[in-house]
């Protein structure tokens, strides 16, 4: 009952609502269903309904409906009320977690996220099954429906998470064809976040992280005692957990003496910059306020990054919705990309939608996360890009094991490892 | 106002298995949990929870389901994104909502003819990102066009922000397909479609949703404009803004919006995500947005700041880039939603009065708020004189409630005092029907409710809606005695003296003709004519307003005369040209060459005086250019013929005589040559008046000069007539003649260019036999070619370039050359690629206004 409190505490956000429908169009459920209950207005209006007493929590239709957002907040960006669906969604998925305990594996992802030992374990486990290089022999030889189809889905997404050679693209590499780099000024201290997913199965993204950041004059602080940021606990309604290890992180940050914390994974930079809401306290208010992305450190509104060598690839920039919509980053990642010479950026038809990663929605929503998966993998495919740039782990996995269920060779990588692989090109890295 | 309807009627089981074998068990929702979401629409004042929501994924499904519900005698009601603002699309009585959320396909986009099909689901502003890479744009934009469907836009009869200029959803929508109360299928067909007879399409948009459910549109669109301009007045007093448009109207531009958004408003725009950037200490902000041929638009853009700046504008913004102008419209376009920052809730008023109106109408709605206690923001549409107080308060203060409805009724009672109407563009809905008895006679409240009943007898399609429970009673019908029948043409005096004859003719079951005669046929047996010749002359002009009433029997030129001292006028060349009366045009639907550039007279018909079959004097439509109260019988004696009654006047929205009047004309030895250059400048998306192919005697070639009206030219010419400033009329010559690609045509400008379509206009309709074709534009060239033998028979043939129809005259010397008219009439009408649309079954609501069936709509077999 704790939790109802701090939905009723929220009347006034959700007063916000107007009704006004706005969010309809964009939210990918409702186009997928059309059910105005699977819309945003629609879910605000459940919410209202429970803090009003006139729905309970442990209903089919609050726990149905909250439980199929993507959370992808595509809605906030659209709402001209200034709605903070997210910050809503979260609260009313612990009002729902409360009410009724959710299946096994919804339950399992964020417990193991939580615990480091068993983390890592798992982690290095689906290391080790992706070198044998089965899963992405799986990945779309499975049948897409049943038990099956959620397989091919995970081996899809973990063949996803390998490092690409970009090197294999169209043109020769250019090796080191630019000026030798003169050493560009010191601009700060920085301090990454490196994730658990993204450490454990994206390293080379981290890889890519440090090396831009520093070709561009950034100092990169080690800050060991960092942790799982606690998203994925955030968006599941374990708030608890969320702030538990957000403690972690801001402690360990705070501590760093860094001019910014630098999140290359979408998910998990809107949680950092979020931590003041989470936590309610000063430090955290401070520390969120350094958070950047790593697009946006380097090709922000009033810089751009150090140009590498081209890199004549056609690439389709794909904005996840955490770094869109909640963080609001759009253009910086775009502005990254066009530094690097010869890279030819394509526009994605409705770019702005999830591709329907949003964690393993996938698997606990097979059959509609495949829906929405497959819209954005069609979009993708009337691009005719090389590459699909995009920077979140799960966006990656997710795109990418959809390209790989349609027999597509196309390789989904972050923005950075273009703009590392144009550095390495120019012999710097 | 908050009503609540707890106790739902659940679906009986097996209704609910009826409608899952049709609709499937995902996309049938009948869990009270779920439906709770359908309780409200965009006005959350009122919920009524539905007793199911289906999702149907095809017409086919939509119609079985509705023939389902039909069956077993449950209610129903449309709903497409639930963003309308007067609860048209709440489930009153335990309806079944049926939502058209999957039914979002564009089914074709003809960029040649200009339309479009769409479903009913799918969201504005997604057609019209379907059809700019045409260069085509969807004109019509309410503020919720990003989410709102056009089967939403077809039942409220939508305008928006630009429709000063363009007009509403009703001027566009050129085809439906319906699938009415009990379950049956029609298909009804505007003018453009070949369709002569009473508008139906016109009456089905804006009847918010009650006369069945829309599947499929065609809509009309017109090519992008080509540049645009936008500029931002900054006002101290909201009076300042109000002046400044007045002063805008009477320079004589026609901008495409013009939008004031108050101080209040601009707060809670200032503090939301699409921030503009207007200063919050400003008392008004006047949007004018100008659009057209970029070369114009600098001079227009001149005339619209002075103006601005003279009425006492303290700053004067010009947009200089898309970005600025997005964002400007942003912050305006989404000012509803960004109330929500500053109050909890809201309640959106919708009034339309005369535009000359509105800075008394500001003044008291102002002291309504102060004298309750009340926040009122103000965003309105002030080119149209359309209105949206917002009431900001908190639903949980029952008195502040209290308040916000008295201060609510007293703003209408405002609106309907100065001459305005009780909406605009939200509908009547569930939240305007107490107000219907206000602004509507008995009369005519009456004949919108005998309307509905004979498309829906158990009043089973969205109940609850538009009209008041009870309604008033009507005044007793004249008893006069009846002339004797077939003394000759009566002409009409006054709308009583043609009340006492029709109800004397259908209570003694006399056949009455309508008009003078050649047109409307003669009834067999005794009968009585009526005309209303008699009645002429203009009754009523503001020039502020742009408005006008006349009495039906007013020919165009002498209508024209009477505007000329204002620089104002009605574009208008049907055939038969400036002595073709009012009346007749509206009767017979009648159209010319200015179609094109301006739309037809329906498009711009404010209001009527309809005396009916029965002697039912009906007052229609007011004298405000949006108005949406009630069902659209007005629309429906367009092109009626007499079938619904007799016409006695007529209100009109005017225009701003252009400053030049240009008519570009090219001579071509060969007709279907003509036709492709005529089809070259149509595609160049010139925003020109009218596009004309022309052959046969008396088109000339040599115009202007002193040209034998005469001589037969060889082939054919086209003319284009241009209108506009200076600056951009050149513009649009050079256009034109590029795209034309030979040599530079003849130019005729001012009263020559005038005389010259009057002319021509009168030419029309004048051969013993004359025949109008429907045809579609992008088969202009082959319809040039099967005229080509008409033309040699000594027949004279036009054609719309831009919106397709052909007029033909003749007059046929012996048997053979009349067999051989009948033949190429055929041809013609099969490369014009239009078939007539069969005539719906429809004839109970003509029952209504003729009860006793003495009207030619019932005694005429054929409306053709």
């Amino acid at each position: 009952m704790e939790l109802r409190a701090a939905l009723e505490e929220q009347k006034d956000r959700l007063g916000h609502c107007v009704h006004c429908g706005f969010c309809l169009p964009v939210c990918p459920t409702y186009i997928q269903l059309g059910d105005e209950a699977d819309s945003p207005r629609g879910r605000l209006h459940l919410m209202r309904a429970v803090v009003e007493g006139r729905l309970e929590p442990e209903s089919d239709a609050y726990q149905l409906h909250l439980d199929r957002c993507l959370g992808c907040r595509a809605c906030e960006t659209v709402c001209p009320s200034g709605v903070e669906y997210g910050f809503l969604l979260e609260r009313a998925r612990a009002l729902a977690v409360e009410a009724r305990r959710p299946p096994l594996p919804v339950r399992l992802l964020p417990a193991l996220m939580a615990r480091g030992g068993a983390r890592s374990v798992a982690l290095a486990m689906g290391r080790v099954m992706r070198g044998t290089g089965i899963p992405e022999t799986m990945a779309g030889r499975l049948p897409t429906t049943g038990v099956w189809g959620r397989l091919g889905l995970a081996m899809g997404m973990l063949a996803s998470s390998r490092p690409s050679r970009l090197d294999a693209g169209p043109a020769a590499p250019a090796k080191a064809t630019t000026e030798p780099r003169s050493d560009p000024p010191s601009r700060g201290r920085v301090a990454m976040l490196t994730g658990c997913v993204q450490s454990g199965l994206f390293a080379h993204v981290n890889r890519a992280t440090r090396t831009v950041l520093e070709v561009n004059g950034w100092e990169v602080v080690e800050v060991p005692g960092q942790g799982c940021c606690g998203a994925l606990h955030a968006h599941s309604g374990r708030l608890d957990q969320a702030r538990d290890l957000a403690r972690v992180n801001v402690s360990a940050f705070s501590a760093a003496g860094v001019d910014h914390v630098i999140s290359n994974a979408a998910g998990c930079g809107a949680l950092l910059r979020e931590s003041g809401e989470l936590l309610e306290d000063e430090a955290a208010e401070a520390m969120a306020k350094g958070v950047r992305d790593i697009s946006e450190l380097l090709a922000g509104e009033d810089r751009e990054p150090v140009r590498g060598a081209p890199l004549p690839l056609k690439v389709a920039y794909d904005p996840p919705c955490h770094l869109h919509h909640a963080q609001r980053v759009t253009t910086s990642p775009i502005r990254l990309l066009e530094s690097i010479p010869e890279l030819e950026l394509v526009p994605i038809p409705g770019a702005e939608e999830c591709c329907g990663g949003a964690g393993i929605y996938g698997i606990t929503h097979q059959e509609l996360g495949g829906r929405v998966g497959r819209r954005k993998t069609d979009a993708i495919l009337t691009t005719g890009c090389d590459v699909v740039a995009t920077g979140n782990p799960g966006c990656q996995m997710q795109i990418g094991a959809g390209l790989l269920a349609a027999g597509e060779s196309i390789r989904v990588v972050h923005p950075v490892e273009l703009l590392a692989e144009s550095y390495r090109r120019a012999g710097w890295g | 106002m908050s009503t609540t309807l707890p106790l739902v009627p659940s679906l009986p089981l097996i209704l609910r298995g009826k409608l899952a074998d049709v609709v499937g068990d995902d996309h049938l929702i009948t869990d009270p949990d779920r439906l709770l979401v359908y309780e409200s629409d965009g006005l959350t004042q009122y919920r009524f929870s539905p007793s199911a929501v289906i999702l149907p994924g095809s017409v086919a499904e939509l119609q079985e389901a509705i023939r389902i519900l039909h069956l077993e005698g449950r209610a129903f009601v449309a709903r497409g994104a639930g963003t309308g603002l007067s609860g048209g699309a709440l489930a009153t009585e335990g309806a079944v909502v049926i939502g058209t959320a999957r039914l979002n396909r564009i089914l074709e986009v003809d960029p040649a003819n200009r339309v479009a099909r769409v479903e009913p689901g799918v969201v504005n502003t997604d057609l019209t990102r379907a059809t700019r890479p045409h260069g085509l744009i969807y004109a019509p934009d309410p503020s919720s066009q990003s989410a709102c469907t056009l089967g939403g836009n077809v039942a409220e009869n939508s305008g928006g922000p630009h429709c000063l200029k363009y007009g509403v959803t009703s001027r566009y929508v050129q085809a439906l397909t319906v699938i009415l109360p009990d379950g049956s299928r029609v298909r009804l067909e505007g003018a453009g479609r070949g369709w002569r007879g009473p508008d139906w399409v016109g009456l089905f948009v804006g009847s918010e949703g009650c006369f069945g459910v829309v599947t499929e549109i065609e809509v009309g669109l017109i090519p992008e404009p080509e540049g645009v301009r936008t500029l931002l007045g900054i006002f101290d007093s909201l009076e300042g803004a109000g002046r400044a448009v007045t002063a805008i109207i009477s320079s004589g531009l026609l901008p495409a919006a013009l939008e004031i958004v108050d101080q209040e408003t601009i707060r809670a725009v200032e503090a939301s995500v699409f921030a503009a950037g207007y200063p919050t200490d400003a008392g008004a902000a006047l949007v004018v947005e100008l659009d057209g041929v970029e070369e114009g638009l600098d001079a227009e853009l001149e005339l619209a700041a002075s103006c601005v700046r003279e009425e006492g504008a303290s700053e004067v913004r010009i947009a200089q880039s898309d970005a600025e102008r997005t964002a400007l419209w942003a912050g305006r376009k989404r000012a509803f939603g960004a109330m929500g920052r500053i109050a909890p809730d809201l309640l959106v008023q919708d009034a339309t009065v005369p535009r000359s109106q509105l800075p008394t109408v500001l003044r008291r709605i102002g002291e309504i708020g102060d004298r309750y206690g009340l926040t009122i923001a103000n965003v309105f549409h002030a080119g149209d004189g359309n209105l949206h107080p917002n009431l900001l308060f908190d639903r949980s203060d029952a008195e502040e409630l209290a308040r916000v409805e008295a201060a609510s009724r007293e703003i209408m009672e405002v609106c309907i005092e100065v001459g305005g109407t009780i909406t605009g563009e939200h509908g009547v809905g569930i939240d305007k029907r107490g107000y219907m008895a206000r602004v509507l006679s008995p009369e005519v409240l009456q004949a919108m409710s005998e309307v509905r009943s004979a498309l829906d007898p158990s009043r089973l399609c969205n109940p609850g809606k538009v009209l008041p429970d009870e309604l008033p009673a009507r005044s007793e019908l004249p008893n006069e005695p009846l002339p004797a029948p077939d003394s000759g043409p009566i002409e009409v005096e006054s709308d009583r003296h043609a009340s006492e004859l029709l109800a004397a003719a259908s209570r003694e079951g006399v056949s009455v003709a309508i008009g003078r005669g050649r047109s409307s046929g003669a009834p067999p047996g005794p009968h009585l004519r009526l005309s209303a010749r008699g009645l002429r002359g203009v009754i009523d002009h503001s020039p502020p307003d742009l408005t006008v009433t006349v009495g039906a029997g007013t020919p165009i030129g002498e209508l024209q005369e009477a505007l000329r001292a204002s620089r104002q006028w009605f574009p208008l060349d049907p055939p038969g040209g400036d002595d073709t009366t009012l009346g007749q045009v509206l009767a017979e639907g009648l159209g010319g060459p200015l179609c094109t550039g301006y739309g037809r007279l329906r498009d711009h018909l404010l209001g009527a005086t309809l005396v009916t079959g029965e002697g039912r004097i009906l007052e229609l439509g007011g004298r405000v250019v949006k108005n949406v109260a009630g069902f659209d019988l007005l629309r429906l004696t367009v092109g009626s013929r007499g079938a619904l009654g007799l016409i006695t006047r007529l209100t009109l929205r005017l225009f701003p005589l252009p400053a030049v009047d240009r008519t570009l004309v090219w001579a071509l030895d060969d007709p279907a040559e003509a036709a492709r250059i005529g089809m070259r400048l149509a595609a160049t998306g010139s925003p020109i008046a009218a596009l004309e192919w022309i052959a046969g005697p008396g088109s000339g070639p040599c115009v202007g000069e002193s040209a034998s009206d005469d001589a037969v030219p060889a082939g054919a010419l086209v003319a284009a007539r241009l209108h506009g400033n200076r600056p951009s009329v050149e513009a649009m010559v050079r256009t034109l003649e590029a795209a034309a690609g030979i040599a530079s045509p003849r130019g005729l400008e001012g009263e020559e260019s005038v005389e010259w379509w009057e002319r021509r206009a009168r030419r029309e309709g004048t051969g013993a036999v004359s025949v109008a074709i429907s045809s579609l534009a992008s088969s202009s060239e082959s319809v040039a070619e099967a005229t080509r033998g008409w033309v040699d028979l000594g027949g004279r043939a036009s054609l719309h370039l831009v919106g397709g129809g052909v007029r033909l005259d003749l007059d046929p010397e012996g048997e053979s050359a009349a067999d051989r008219a009948r033949a190429i009439l055929d041809e013609v009408v099969r490369a014009g690629g239009v078939t007539p649309a069969p005539a719906p079954e429809l004839s109970g609501v003509l029952g209504v206004f003729d009860p006793a069936g003495i009207l030619p709509g019932r005694w005429r077999e054929s409306w053709s």
